[in-house]
């Protein structure tokens, strides 16, 4: 606390002059903070207000945009379930999203405890070269990718495609996470379990692992959210309806034409991505962490 | 072992280790850990990529199997397309643009989290939400915002505050509108993580360095050239590296928003190689247009190794 405080002297090195200043300072903070918050929620805030007014509200011009005039509706939520796909695409989501947690976990834990822990030469390197492929973006690949997910694994138009493609941007991140995490356990509590008889194996299993339990969900849920966030592979490897993300069945399917179902398509748009995004936010810190301190450490 | 093209670009370090349990066989189970990873790297980052490259050097169709080799054939071709240019031009143009804003807003931001205010979590789960938020999903609510007819923006700044005069913008139907509204949606999904960055490298800063430069008078312009900035400088560098990359490279805002149009004006590289590469089946062409974008993203790749490297040498 005092430290916070203290920093906040920074941004108001002269507060304690005299009172009438640290009022202003104070409701200018506020002033500014508020801009933020209009400028970061009015998008996500618009779209609420827009799915819970009736149809017919939505386009009269006598109608506050902010507010309802009739009792609020979930018709678009109901409708959204019962006479569109989005079930089906919400169940791809979160099938494709559980699977590349699992091949995420399954790669990195290893790899991972290799890099912390054994003697790899070059392991640092390799460690590095992976790492750096996260600066490749999507956008270079995607057209070999989708040829070679297409006619070598036989994957055309498959959701099974998405989770093959997706851990190329999960692994980077998680495995330097997953490497930070095994080198914070103390090297002295896995050899005491070899001392005491354990071999490698069952040291890691008893002891290491289940220290390591906070960091393992941690890099978990990290990955199944970056999963949700991608749109160009899924955009490009997957058209059959039934085999569509949200990210993608979504802008595609519930925009028909040029005649908006704006309700729908925003109920379908809020309901999943405002979960998303506090999930990750609660995980942002280790995203910044994995992408600034990971590295040269 | 085969390696990824960028390794030999880092210097070679021995890895200082106390003599401990030596196991028999460890670096070989080490290496066998290890490979999954690299593995997967190998077949699914790095060899599409030399793909990719062949493909930009060849005739390659959708329905035409390897193709023959061109040359750097399709390359100038393209250079003579001026839709190519248009894409080209707009994919720099937002990325400049967009970074200036996201580092004007995220500072900002950055200073403002550092204060103690109440309900600082909510507050700041709120404020990331354009980060957080699947953009796709997210770009809808723009999508309703910019509507030609019901367009809120039109509402607020026209019918109520009378800022804006009949005939209102057509946002996404106007070659100049659609620009901004694209570089407006740019930097409001970019800036929370600027300002994500910045407070990572404020907060690493020791206290006492800043009441060193208090009382040495420095003000709050000089503290922050002076003292900040060089010291979350690698901070800062890292972030903006990073946000160039998947700036430069986005397509979801262009593809959901106005694929690319009215008339190319808001056209994009990436929005271009899908159309011509996927939508289009010309893999060659559409390699290529996506390949331009490397030699840039090269340079930061190797500014960013270069960061590495020096800090590895100060550690």
């Amino acid at each position: 606390m005092s430290t916070t405080l203290a920093r906040s002297e920074l941004a108001r090195p002269h507060q304690r002059r005299f009172n009438g200043r640290r009022v202003r300072n104070r409701v200018l903070l506020y002033a500014a903070l508020a801009f933020y918050l209009i400028a970061s929620c009015f998008p996500v805030y618009y779209m609420l207000v827009s799915t819970l007014k009736a149809d017919y509200d939505l386009i009269d011009p006598s109608v506050n945009p902010f507010w309802f005039k009739r009792p609020l509706g979930l018709e678009h939520f109901q409708y959204l379930f019962t006479r569109t796909n989005f079930p089906v695409w919400g169940i791809n989501t979160v099938v494709v999203a559980a699977c590349v947690l699992g091949i995420t976990l399954a790669i990195c834990i290893p790899g991972g405890y290799a890099l912390a822990r054994l003697r790899v030469p070059g392991g640092q390197h390799l460690a590095v070269g992976v790492f750096l492929t996260y600066l490749i973006p999507p956008i270079l690949l995607f057209i070999p990718l989708n040829q070679l997910v297409a006619n070598l694994f036989n994957l055309e138009n498959s959701r099974w495609a998405l989770v093959l493609v997706y851990p190329t941007f999960t692994i980077p991140f998680c495995l330097w996470l997953m490497l930070g995490f095994f080198k914070r356990v103390p090297k002295e509590i896995e050899e005491a379990a070899l001392v005491d008889g354990c071999n490698r194996w069952q040291a890691v299993r008893r002891v290491v692992l289940p220290v390591s339990v906070p960091g393992i969900i941690t890099v978990g849920i990290f990955a199944f959210t970056l999963a949700m966030q991608d749109f160009i592979y899924a955009l490009v490897m997957v058209s059959s309806s039934d085999q569509k993300v949200i990210n993608v069945g979504v802008p595609t399917e519930l925009i028909r034409g040029d005649v908006y179902f704006w309700g729908e398509l925003l109920a379908a748009a809020l309901l999943p991505g405002i979960i998303i995004a506090f999930v990750y936010n609660y995980f942002l810190d280790y995203f910044v962490q994995g992408l600034t301190g990971g590295i040269g450490k | 072992m085969a390696q990824f093209s960028i390794e030999p670009a880092v210097a070679a370090e021995p890895i200082p280790r106390a003599r401990r349990f030596r196991i028999p066989g460890e670096t070989l189970a080490g290496y066998a850990l290890v490979s999954p990873a690299v593995l997967y790297i190998l077949v699914l980052v790095a060899y599409p990529f030399f793909l990719a490259l062949y493909f930009s050097l060849s005739n390659v169709t959708v329905s035409g199997g390897f193709g023959g080799f061109v040359g750097i054939a399709n390359y100038l071709r393209i250079i003579h397309d001026p839709v190519f240019i248009k894409g080209l031009e707009n994919s720099l143009s937002f990325t400049f643009f967009a970074e200036i804003g996201k580092s004007v807003l995220g500072i900002g931001l950055a200073f403002l989290l550092l204060q103690s205010l109440r309900g600082k979590k909510l507050i700041r789960g709120l404020l990331m939400i354009p980060f957080t938020m699947p953009l796709p999903l997210a770009l809808l609510g723009w999508k309703w915002m910019y509507d030609p007819q019901f367009s809120v923006i039109n509402r607020v700044f026209g019918d109520m505050l009378h800022l804006m005069h009949q005939p209102y913008p057509v946002w996404l139907g106007d070659p100049v509108f659609s620009w901004f509204a694209i570089l407006i949606v740019n930097i409001w999904r970019g800036f929370p993580f600027a300002a994500v960055i910045v407070l990572a490298g404020l907060i690493s800063i020791p206290k006492d360095i800043l009441d060193a430069a208090r009382v040495d008078g420095a003000g709050f312009f000089r503290t922050w050239h002076f003292v900040i900035v060089p010291l979350i400088a690698p901070i800062l560098f890292i972030g903006l590296i990073y946000d160039i990359t998947f700036t430069l490279s986005d397509i979801t805002i262009v593809a959901v928003l106005t694929q690319g149009g009215p008339n190319s004006a808001t056209e994009t590289l990436p929005m271009l190689a899908y159309q011509t590469g996927i939508a289009g089946g010309n893999l060659s062409t559409g390699a290529a247009e996506a390949l331009i974008l490397f030699p840039l993203l090269l340079a930061g790749l190797i500014l960013f190794l270069r960061m590495l490297f020096r800090r590895a040498v100060e550690e």
